[in-house]
This record gives structure tokens, C-alpha cells and sequence, in this order.
């Protein structure tokens, strides 16, 4: 008894689904962008300039983060241009460094800004939650 | 087991109380209190960055199986490892905005 293959989904919905990472990126712009006459209404200047710090790590963040998941993939699967591992490791923890580094610069300039700060580095988060709100709503009209 | 699970109570039941004991008056916490204060979020700051680190370090192994079993499910398998890799990010970030905003 041979099993039968899953079936594979349709193209438009592989297209809408392999556009996740660009959407996820424009809603971390767009809610950065959007809260952030908002902030510097309700609090402050300090902190807004915090959250402007913030968002900019957390986009690089990001991006370096898709990046090291493309160079793991490449190496698992043997395609691409392998990386050396050495290297995907060392971007992991350069990332990490990016971010206490300007923790720490911010909270020697103002402790009221590291708020800020942090508020930008939830971002991402907020991004992929709205993605994943999006991809329920046209899924759900779509059918996919 | 037992043991792992009576440890991670036990600090949880810390972690609970440590906020309580700080609870002494209306101005600033007493020095002594504020030693407490410290201590617990060093150490819910080590907690949630190793389970964290746990919980990463089982994504990706679960992510380098997958692939390797099934190179054409790499878009989709890429996809939930980069949301597991940033969701479980986040949770530790979000345990270091609790600790700032208990020390403030």
C-alpha cells in the first residue's frame, strides 16, 4: 500500500505565502512610523528618540536574522553558497552585541530612553502579529 | 524530574514573593530590600535567557532534521524557524522590560 503524496498547495497561495518576510518588514516600518508621533506626544522626546534607536536595531536585527536563517538553510540543505559555520554562528552573536551595545549607549546618554528603546525592540513582534492577523483574514476570504 | 520541578517551584515561589518583601513603605525601598530586588531579576534575567537558549538551540535542531529529511519543504520550514527564532527572542527581551521596570 503506497501512501499518496500531500497535496501541494495552489501557486497564487504559495506566491501570497512567500511574501511573508517583505510584509513583515513594511508593518515593522509602518507601526514604527505610525507610533512614533504618538510616543513623542504622550512621552516625551527622550523616549521617542529611545524608540527611534530601538526600531533601527530591531529592523537590522531582523534583517540579519533572515539573513542567518537563508545561510543555516543553504548549509543544511546543501544548496546556494554554503557559508562557512563559523560564520552564521558569528552573525548570531554579532546581532546580539548590536543590541546591548546600544542599550548601553542610550543608557549612559538618558536611563529615560532605554523605555523608548526597549518599546523598538518589541517591534518585530508587533509585526509578525500583524502579519499573522493578515494571513487569517485573506486566507480565510481566499480559501487557502 | 521531581527534583527539576521542585527546583523550578521553588524559584518560581522566590521570583512571586521577592515584589512583596519590597513592598515595606511608601517612599524608597529599604537597602536591604533593594539587595533582594537585584538578586531576583540577575536571576530571572539567567532563567529566561537559558530557557530561551533551550528553546532556540531545539527550533534549529528541529529545523536541521526537518531539512534534511525534506529539502523541498525548505519555505515553509524556513519561515516557522525564523518566527520561532524571533518569537522566543522577544520573550527574553520582554523579561529584561519587566526587570527595568521593577528596578525603576
Amino acid at each position: 500500500m503506497s501512501e499518496t503524496p500531500p497535496p501541494s498547495p495552489p501557486p497564487a497561495a504559495e506566491a501570497f505565502y512567500s511574501g511573508a518576510y517583505r510584509r513583515m518588514e513594511r508593518f515593522l516600518l509602518a507601526l514604527g512610523l505610525a507610533a512614533l508621533p504618538l510616543l513623542w506626544w504622550k512621552a516625551g522626546a527622550r523616549f521617542a528618540l529611545g524608540y527611534v534607536a530601538g526600531g533601527l536595531v530591531a529592523f537590522v536585527n531582523f534583517h540579519w536574522l533572515k539573513r542567518g536563517v537563508e545561510a543555516l538553510a543553504d548549509r543544511i540543505t546543501r544548496s546556494g553558497r554554503p557559508q562557512p559555520a563559523t560564520g552564521i554562528v558569528l552573525r548570531f552573536l554579532l546581532r546580539y552585541f548590536l543590541v546591548a551595545a546600544a542599550a548601553y549607549a542610550i543608557f549612559t546618554i538618558s536611563a529615560a530612553s532605554v523605555y523608548g528603546l526597549l518599546a523598538g525592540l518589541c517591534l518585530p513582534v508587533a509585526g509578525i502579529l500583524c502579519e499573522a492577523g493578515y494571513e487569517v483574514v485573506i486566507s480565510v476570504r481566499r480559501g487557502y | 524530574m521531581r527534583k527539576t520541578v521542585f527546583v523550578l517551584l521553588t524559584l518560581a515561589v522566590l521570583f512571586v514573593a521577592a515584589p512583596a518583601f519590597a513592598q515595606g513603605g511608601p517612599g524608597a525601598a529599604p537597602a536591604s530590600d533593594m539587595k533582594w530586588i537585584y538578586i531576583t531579576a540577575g536571576f530571572s534575567m539567567a532563567l529566561a535567557s537559558s530557557v530561551c537558549a533551550l528553546g532556540q538551540a531545539k527550533v534549529a535542531a528541529a529545523v536541521a532534521e526537518g531539512l534534511a529529511r525534506n529539502p523541498a519543504a525548505r519555505p515553509g520550514i524556513q519561515l516557522a524557524l525564523f518566527l520561532g527564532l524571533a518569537l522566543i527572542e522577544s520573550l527574553a527581551l520582554y523579561t529584561l522590560a519587566i526587570i527595568f521596570l521593577k528596578l525603576k
